[in-house]
């Protein structure tokens, strides 16, 4: 029964996908529309097969993930632990929420030009880029969950016996772990996007720069690819990944409604 | 198990909105004997659950001292249980390992843990739900988890801060009666903290009566045991005594 009905979900949701790709099937050479302007499907999916074959495709998609998963755990090595410690302290964390809250907020691409004088071209702008979108995220909610753990649960833990490390590692981490996890969705949905803006100005591979060196050239139909791969990539992160990920913490452990 | 005696204690805030100082508890002084079972009744505001926090170790006293087995206490500790009005169980733990809590923060190795926990789950009846999470469980459930978990890591006193006022009252009857069973068999030393008159008389050996942070009366209670709410309902000496409980309380 579980099983026919996430079945059945998952062809509602490709079913629009599959309409929309029927309309480009035909529309397109109906119209004739310029291949400068718009690709044929049939060309976007033969640029797809050779771009598997040359290995370009390939190593563009590689650079990209790399720069996400370096950044990301360097955020969140950083940022747990943090949040953590700020959230023990009230005062600390009612004198940090603001500014992490604004840095939260202040989209990752405004990061870019000061990341490259930093940093130069390349590697490390880019994984700074990253690393500030899902770093301020994740300390703000970080420190969010853990100032949300009711006063009597960590009373009930400290008359148990637990000192300071048991407390750490059985209370203020789980107890902080569904808000964690939420704002690793959200900020890898913010450096996802911000991944692609800055390989279009501070880099020569990734898919960002895969798109924006193939407009150089008219080859709408690599720019069309690399709109589909990149949007494709985040769909399968983010389903198959990180909404698992939330559902197995929140759901389970009934968090949702806790204030 | 071990006694608990609380000697002059006081409790003094500062007051933000009045800007003077507020004086909670004046000059306390109370003993429980080794697995006794004492109930403290009073009116919201006359400062009994400051007492028990001031006990548990979650704030600190103004004057006077509370001693475990003679000895004094410094802040929240193995040897005080404590079971919550909110329940405050871990939602990220099953029922096992959150009754498993307090031995494993001793040392226990998971084996030896587990079997304890399993142990103190057979008491409240609570086996069905071993590997269940909190949220799943009914409020009168999760209160009886709560309590095993408190009596599981084997401490010298039981703290219940009014830990049957958020559930229903024909659950809360139930985990009265239960309370007085488990009681009876382990025998452990217990302050019970409460605004419900009836509640205090049907568990309690001894109810003192506290009043706008002083102690009023301490009368004490000699109905038999075990005790059950269909025999104490029409019981004349359970009438006398909640009544004459309750006077106090109202003249409070």
């Amino acid at each position: 029964m579980r099983s026919r009905q996430r079945f059945l979900s998952g062809l509602l949701f490709l079913l629009p996908f599959a309409v929309l790709l029927v309309l480009w099937a035909v529309l397109v050479p109906w119209f004739d529309v310029n291949p400068r302007l718009f690709p044929r499907l049939s060309a976007v999916a033969e640029a797809g097969v050779e771009s598997v074959r040359d290995g370009t495709l390939v190593g563009h998609i590689g650079a990209s993930l790399l720069r996400v998963l370096v950044g990301t755990v360097l955020a969140l090595v950083v940022a747990v632990p943090l949040g953590i410690a700020m959230g023990v302290s009230p005062v600390v964390s009612i004198f940090l929420t603001p500014l992490f809250r604004f840095f939260s907020v202040l989209a990752g691409i405004a990061w870019i030009p000061i990341a490259t004088l930093w940093f130069g071209y390349g590697f490390g702008a880019i994984t700074f880029v990253i690393f500030n979108a899902v770093f301020f995220i994740v300390t703000y909610n970080t420190l969010l969950g853990v100032s949300t753990i009711p006063p009597a649960v960590r009373n009930a833990a400290a008359s148990l016996g637990a000192g300071r490390w048991a407390m750490l590692t059985e209370v203020l981490l789980p107890g902080a772990l569904p808000n964690i996890v939420t704002g690793i969705r959200t900020g890898l949905g913010f450096a996802w996007r911000g991944l692609i803006a800055a390989e279009m100005i501070a880099t020569n591979v990734g898919l960002g720069y895969m798109l924006f060196v193939a407009r150089d050239f008219y080859r709408t139909e690599v720019i069309v690819l690399g709109m589909i791969v990149i949007g494709v990539l985040w769909l399968l992160l983010d389903r198959l990944l990180l909404a698992p990920l939330e559902r197995a913490t929140i759901e389970r452990w009934g968090m949702v409604q806790r204030a | 198990m071990k006694s608990l005696t609380i000697r002059n204690l006081s409790k003094t805030y500062f007051d933000l909105y009045a800007g003077t100082n507020h004086t909670a508890i004046h000059d306390v002084s109370l003993e429980v004997a080794e697995g006794d079972f004492v109930a403290v009744v009073g009116p919201s505001g006359c400062g009994k659950s400051t007492i028990l926090n001031m006990i548990a170790g979650f704030i600190p006293l103004s004057g006077g001292e509370i001693l475990v087995g003679g000895r004094p206490v410094k802040g929240p500790g193995p040897d005080r249980g404590v079971v919550f009005q909110s329940f405050a169980l871990f939602p990220w733990k099953t029922v096992l390992e959150n009754v498993a809590f307090g031995p494993k923060m001793r040392g226990v190795g998971k084996a030896e843990r587990e079997a304890i926990a399993r142990e103190y789950l057979a008491l409240a009846k609570l086996t069905e739900a071993a590997n269940r999470y909190p949220n799943e469980l009914s409020g009168g459930m999760q209160q009886r988890v709560g309590v095993v978990r408190a009596l599981a890591n084997n401490p010298d006193v039981l703290l219940m801060d009014e830990p049957f006022a958020s559930v229903d009252a024909q659950t809360r009857m139930t985990l009265q009666e239960e309370l007085t069973r488990i009681w009876q068999e382990k025998r452990p030393t217990v302050l019970f903290i409460t605004h419900d008159v009836g509640e205090a008389v049907f568990l309690a050996n001894r109810v003192v009566v506290l009043s706008k942070g002083r102690v009023l009366d301490d009368i004490g209670i000699d109905l038999p045991r075990p005790r059950s709410w269909d025999a104490l309902n029409e019981d004349a000496d359970f009438k006398a005594l909640s009544n004459r409980v309750l006077q106090l309380v109202r003249s409070a």
